[in-house]
C-alpha cells in the first residue's frame, strides 16, 4: 500500500516536470551565438570571481553579449564572452557588465564600485538593482549617463525573454542617473547607439 | 511488479513527449502556412525616448508582406500577409489605445491574409516599419511579421518670426545647489561654468531685445536641495512651458571616464523637426569657438528637451574631465565665445524658421 502511494507521488512529480517543462522557460536563456563583430573577445571568464572548479571549463558553455563604450564616448561595442553555463544568465551578464572590459581599445561604462544587488524577470521586463555607487561614482556627464543606460538595457535586451529594463538603486526606482536622462519607467534597447 | 509499472509510466512520459515534439515539427514543415500568434509591447528607446509600439505576429512558416497606410475610414495601416491564411489566431487584438487601438485579422483570398491596423491617428509613411523574420534556431523562435509603428508626436503650429526682438527665451543653467553637476580633475564645478556662460547669453540676448527667463541666476536648485530628478528636471521645464516660451536653451558641461574625450555636442528630442533645426544651428555656432571638435547633434530622450513644450536643445560645451577643456572653461573669454556662438545660433535659427514659415512638421 505504502509503495503505492509512492508511485503515486512518483508519478506526480514526473507529469508535473513534464508539464512545467512544456510551459514557457520562465529562465532567461541565452540568445544563440550572433555573429562575431569586430572587437569581439571570445573567451571563457567565470563570473564574479568566484571559483569554479576546473573541470567546470569542460562543461558546456553560453554565450553573453555585454556592451562596453567606444573611447571617444560616441558609441557602444557588443562583446561576445563564452562562459560556463548557468541558470541565471542574465545576472551573470550584469556581472560581467560590473566587471569591465578588458579590450584596451573599449572602455568600461559602470561607475567604479558599482556591485549588482539583485535581477529579476517579470513579463519580460528585467527589474535590476545596482547599490548607490551607480549614482554616486557617476562621472556626472550626459555622455556616460547615456551610455551607461544604454550598457545595461543593450545587455539585458539580448535575452530573449527580456524586452524592457528598470534600473532601480538600493531597492528602489530611480528617475535620473545625473540629471539629464529620464529613466523612471522600463526602457527597451537602443539600437542607434550602437556603433555600426 | 512496481518496478514494471513505474518503467511503463516513465516510458510514457517520454513518449508522450516525443509525440508533442514530432506535432510541433510537423505543423512547421508542413505547406500550408498559418497566422498563429499575436503580441504587442511599447517600446521606449533607452537613448532617444521616444516610443513605438511593435506588433509580432507568429506565422508558422515564411510568408510575403506589403503594407499601406489607408485613410478611407478610420486610419489604418494594412498589410497583405501573402501564402499565409488564418489558423488559430485571434480575430481580433486590442492593441495600447494611443498609438494604435485594434488589430484584425481578416481574410482575403485562398492564399492571402489581411492584417488591419486600427491607427488611434493618423501617421505618415515614414512612421511605421514592416518587416519579417526568419525562424531562429531556438525552438522559441518562429517565423514572424513585424510591424513598429512610432507614437504620433502632437502636431503644434509654430509661426516663428526672423530676429531675437521680442523672443521669450528660456536658458537653463544645467545643474546648480545640492547637485555641482561633473568635476573637473581641477575641481572645476559644471553648475558654476553652465551659470557663467547662460549670464553671457541673458546679457547678449537682452541686449538684441528678447525676453530672458532664466531657470535659475544664482548658485541654487530650482526645486529644492536634493529633490528628486524628476521634480529639479520638472521645475526647469515649468518655467518654460508656464510662460509659452519660443525656445528652450539648457547649457551643461559633458563628462566621461576617458579624459582625453573632449568636443562640443547638442542634443534635441525626436518630435517636431524644429528641435533638430535649432540644434544644427546652435552647434555650427559653437563649432566656431576654437579648442573644441565638434561632436554633431544627436538626438535624446533627456527629460528637459523631452518635455518641453517648444523647440528644444540641451548643450554640452565640452567636457569638464578633459584638462584641456577644463582649463579652457574656466576662461571668461572662451565662456564669453561660447555664449556668443548659441546667440547666434539662436538668431539663425529665427531666420531659418521664419523662412520654412507655418506648419507642424
Amino acid at each position: 500500500m505504502i509503495n503505492i502511494r509512492i508511485l503515486l507521488a512518483m508519478t506526480f512529480i514526473l507529469l508535473t516536470a513534464f508539464i512545467g517543462g512544456c510551459a514557457e522557460n520562465p529562465q532567461t536563456s541565452p540568445m544563440p551565438p550572433t555573429e562575431p563583430a569586430q572587437n569581439e573577445q571570445q573567451q571563457v571568464v567565470v563570473p564574479n570571481g568566484q571559483n569554479t572548479p576546473l573541470s567546470s571549463l569542460a562543461q558546456e558553455t553560453m554565450n553573453v553579449t555585454v556592451y562596453s563604450a567606444t573611447k571617444d564616448a560616441m558609441y557602444l561595442v557588443a562583446e561576445h564572452q563564452a562562459v560556463p553555463k548557468n541558470t541565471h544568465p542574465a545576472q551573470t551578464a550584469i556581472e560581467l557588465l560590473v566587471a569591465g572590459t578588458k579590450n584596451a581599445e573599449l572602455v568600461s561604462v559602470m561607475p567604479t564600485g558599482t556591485q549588482l544587488r539583485h535581477i529579476s524577470i517579470k513579463n519580460k521586463v528585467a527589474y535590476v538593482d545596482f547599490n548607490d555607487k551607480l549614482v554616486k561614482n557617476n562621472t556626472g556627464g550626459s555622455a556616460s549617463e547615456m551610455l551607461l543606460v544604454a550598457a545595461i538595457v543593450n545587455t539585458l535586451t539580448e535575452f530573449h525573454d527580456i524586452e524592457k529594463v528598470q534600473i532601480m538603486v538600493e531597492g528602489k526606482k530611480i528617475d535620473t542617473i545625473s540629471g539629464h536622462m529620464d529613466i523612471g519607467e522600463p526602457l527597451s534597447r537602443s539600437e542607434k547607439i550602437i556603433k555600426k | 511488479m512496481y518496478r514494471i509499472v513505474l518503467s511503463f509510466l516513465l516510458l510514457m512520459v517520454f513518449m508522450s513527449q516525443q509525440i508533442g515534439m514530432a506535432a510541433t515539427l510537423s505543423d512547421s514543415s508542413s505547406s500550408k502556412t498559418e497566422l498563429a500568434n499575436a503580441r504587442w509591447l511599447v517600446h521606449k528607446d533607452a537613448v532617444e525616448g521616444t516610443s513605438k509600439l511593435r506588433l509580432v505576429i507568429d506565422t508558422t512558416g515564411p510568408v510575403q508582406i506589403n503594407g499601406a497606410l489607408s485613410k478611407n475610414d478610420a486610419p489604418q495601416l494594412i498589410i497583405n500577409v501573402k501564402g499565409a491564411t488564418l489558423g488559430k489566431i485571434d480575430n481580433s487584438v486590442d492593441l495600447d489605445g494611443e498609438i494604435a487601438d485594434k488589430v484584425t485579422f481578416n481574410k482575403k483570398d485562398d492564399n492571402t491574409s489581411q492584417i488591419v491596423v486600427n491607427l488611434s491617428s493618423m501617421i505618415e509613411d515614414s512612421d511605421y516599419q514592416i518587416f519579417t523574420l526568419p525562424s531562429g534556431t531556438s525552438s522559441t523562435k518562429t517565423f514572424r511579421v513585424v510591424i513598429d509603428i512610432n507614437k504620433p508626436v502632437p502636431h503644434t503650429n509654430y509661426n516663428f518670426t526672423p530676429g531675437l526682438k521680442d523672443k521669450v527665451i528660456v536658458i537653463d543653467p544645467g545643474h546648480g545647489g545640492s547637485d555641482s553637476g561633473a568635476i573637473g580633475p581641477n575641481k572645476t564645478q559644471e553648475k558654476t561654468i553652465t551659470l557663467a556662460v547662460a549670464k553671457n547669453v541673458k546679457t547678449l540676448l537682452e541686449s538684441a531685445g528678447a525676453k530672458v527667463l532664466m531657470t535659475r541666476q544664482t548658485d541654487v536648485d530650482v526645486y529644492g536641495p536634493n529633490a528628486s530628478g524628476v521634480d529639479e528636471l520638472g521645475a526647469r521645464t515649468r518655467v518654460a512651458n508656464n510662460n509659452k516660451a519660443d525656445v528652450f536653451v539648457s547649457i551643461h558641461i559633458n563628462a566621461f571616464s576617458n579624459p582625453t574625450v573632449g568636443g562640443i555636442a547638442t542634443y534635441y528630442y525626436r518630435n517636431s523637426g524644429y528641435g533638430a533645426m535649432l540644434a544644427q544651428n546652435i552647434q555650427d555656432n559653437l563649432d566656431k569657438v576654437e579648442g573644441f571638435q565638434d561632436r554633431g547633434i544627436s538626438s535624446a530622450g533627456f527629460y528637459v528637451v523631452k518635455n518641453t513644450q517648444m523647440p528644444a536643445v540641451l548643450t554640452e560645451l565640452g567636457f569638464i574631465s578633459n584638462p584641456n577643456e577644463e582649463k579652457r572653461l574656466n576662461t571668461p573669454q572662451v565662456q564669453q565665445q561660447l555664449a556668443q556662438g548659441i546667440v547666434q545660433g539662436l538668431d539663425n535659427f529665427f531666420a531659418q524658421a521664419a523662412r520654412k514659415g507655418g506648419g507642424s512638421q
